[in-house]
């Protein structure tokens, strides 16, 4: 009896020493349709910022003319991408778990994001979304791309600035271009996410083991003052808070990236 | 028999002890157990978690430390203890707004700290979305502490006390601004005031005089709609008719919802007679003319909150001299002589 019970507590302590540090790292979607022939790789998303067909060169010394007329230079770029979903050949969806990417053209070992241990097989297009979700503006304080120390965070009205663009312009009425946008909240009608899809023609973005694979994503930065309405800087040279002139920049931004090619 | 019961129980003891530190490996125990979270008598859960951040008194001590060192500003010359006074239920006495580096004014009146993680918004606006992340918002502001997260989190890492303080609290001495905020958070999540004459006389420890009792049956009357027990908050941001025009819109500068401005979040009537000045600009000196307010100072505007849309309220001298004694039971001498959270 003594022994039973001596059994019973031990067995009940390695059971609960085990099963109670349960981390939350089981929310990984598994890919449907999987194919046995195929292994899991690593795939690379390859941003190109662009000042529409050139290079963006952000140190400020090359000029680039806005759709309104207004020539102008840019001194920083910087934008969230999130919740990076791979769309599969039938149609199923692998969601990138933890995908939050800080892109900065100022800094280039940001720029190619790598997507790791995708399940293998073929796959026709990529979602995601611009800025940082909604939810984790709001759990408490966050680490890597998204640690308010990357200065792409606003602590006076907590959240994170999705796209922030710098530079300076004649037509400016102090010279100086600040747009930093952001804001989630839909009851507030501040809603800055913008969700982007493309898909890729063929032949498809192909993940097998140590394969490169690579999808090339273009983002112009002109296209942040065109599209859904034409910025003039004379008018609007800053924006630093959510809301308002925002959404017209983020409605702006939702057309900035467009998909170049993917490398398999 | 008994044996075995004892021994049974002995097991469970062992068990119970192994399930509650083998979900805690990134944190050490320690032995002196000074400080705890607790949910006082009549509270309600937090709304602070905890999940990712146990308390423990490590992290308390952390946060301490880091609440009171004047590394976290730029030319380290304040802390977050120079606007937030124990004296004062945290709050800074005397000075109608806040005071950051360089004699810069803020704009607005710097709360008095405690009961913390029963809020789920913080700042008079409520501005910040989580308690983790209130910490940010002092230390960047640049009328405040006008330091960088990553300039702050650098000093932190570079001097020779605080990368064995974080290696002990959170396991790594590789210091995070999350580690930084979280640790901070915890200081504040431990500094609960629920030990006023209010809360004895609730368990029945303490007597209220005559006085104490007409002031709480009146303040139950007109003032506990908003002030709301036992936080003596209802969390919510009310236009009380201090102005017809705002100079600071206050939760519409987080909103930018028109039908928001000129409201502040309602302030907790605890520790009430040691926080002046009063309101968000710091406006009032004594508790005295706050009723004086609600009597006769009530303004007219589009955002008034409904409670008070009939305008002043009906508060007769001696009235008001029965609120004032009970307002007094809400002080907590033991919350502001504790030297747990003293500097």
């Amino acid at each position: 009896m003594k022994n039973i019970f001596k059994l019973l507590i031990l067995t009940s302590v390695i059971t609960l020493t085990f099963t109670g540090c349960k981390k939350d790292d089981d929310d990984t979607t598994p890919a449907g349709g999987g194919s046995t022939n195929y292994t899991s790789g690593d795939v690379t998303i390859d941003f190109t910022n662009t000042a529409g067909t050139t290079n963006l060169d952000v140190s400020g010394a090359t000029s680039y003319i806005n759709e309104a007329g207004e020539s102008f230079a840019v001194t920083n770029f910087k934008y969230y991408i999130s919740n990076v979903k791979l769309i599969k050949q039938d149609g199923s969806v692998y969601s990138v778990p933890e995908s939050y990417y800080l892109i900065d053209e100022g800094d280039q070992s940001t720029v190619t994001p790598v997507l790791p241990s995708i399940p293998g097989g073929i796959y026709t297009g990529i979602r995601y979304t611009i800025g940082v979700d909604s939810a984790r503006n709001v759990s408490g304080a966050q680490t890597g791309a998204l640690d308010p120390a990357n200065g792409m965070f606003w602590s006076w009205n907590s959240g994170y600035i999705f796209v922030k663009c710098e530079g300076t312009s004649s037509a400016s009425s102090n010279g100086n271009l600040v747009f930093h946008i952001g804001g989630f909240k839909e009851s507030n009608n501040t809603n800055a996410l913008r969700n982007v899809e493309f898909n890729f023609p063929s032949p498809y973005l192909t993940v097998n083991g140590t394969r490169e694979a690579e999808i090339h994503i273009i983002a112009d930065v002109l296209k942040m003052f065109k599209g859904t309405e034409t910025v003039s800087f004379a008018a609007n040279n800053f924006q630093m808070s959510p809301g308002g002139f925002a959404l017209t920049m983020a409605n702006n931004y939702q057309n900035m990236f467009s998909f170049d090619h993917i490398h398999n | 028999m008994n044996k075995l019961l004892s021994q049974f129980s002995v097991g469970l003891f062992a068990l119970s002890f192994l399930f509650i530190t083998s979900c805690s490996d990134d944190q050490e125990v320690s032995t002196a157990p000074e400080v705890s979270f607790y949910v006082p008598d009549g509270f309600p859960q937090p709304a602070y978690s905890f999940k990712n951040n146990a308390f423990t008194p490590l992290r308390f001590e952390l946060g301490k430390k880091l609440f009171y060192d004047p590394i976290l500003s730029r030319d380290s010359t304040i802390s977050c203890g120079s606007c937030h006074q124990q004296f004062a239920a945290f709050a800074h006495l005397d000075h109608f707004v806040s005071h950051g580096i360089n004699d810069l004014l803020g704009t607005r009146n710097a709360p008095p700290l405690f009961n913390l993680a029963w809020h789920s918004e913080f700042m008079l606006d409520g501005g910040v979305a989580n308690f983790e992340l209130q910490p940010f918002a002092p230390i960047t502001n640049p009328v405040e502490m006008d330091e960088t997260i990553a300039n702050a989190v650098m000093k932190l890492q570079r001097s020779s006390l605080y990368p064995s303080l974080f290696r002990s609290a959170y396991g790594s001495d590789s210091i995070t601004s999350q580690m930084m905020a979280r640790a901070i958070t915890l200081f504040m999540a431990g500094l609960i005031s629920a030990d006023s004459k209010y809360d004895r006389y609730k368990k029945g420890t303490a007597t209220f005089s005559d006085a104490e009792k007409r002031g709480y049956a009146l303040f139950k009357a007109k003032c506990e709609s908003c002030h709301t027990e036992p936080l003596f908050t209802d969390l919510k941001y009310r236009n009380n008719g201090l102005d017809s025009r705002f100079n600071d819109a206050g939760r519409a500068h987080i909103t930018t919802l028109p039908q928001d401005s000129g409201k502040f979040k309602v302030p907790s009537l605890r520790n009430v007679a040691l926080s002046y000045p009063y309101m968000h600009d710091g406006r009032f000196r004594t508790l005295s003319s706050i009723i004086d307010h609600y009597r006769s100072g009530i303004k007219q505007s589009s955002t008034l909150d409904p409670l008070l849309i009939n305008g002043n309220m009906s508060i007769s001298d001696a009235e008001k001299a029965d609120i004032l004694s009970f307002l007094n039971t809400l002080t907590d001498q033991t919350f502001i002589t504790n030297k747990k959270f003293g500097e």
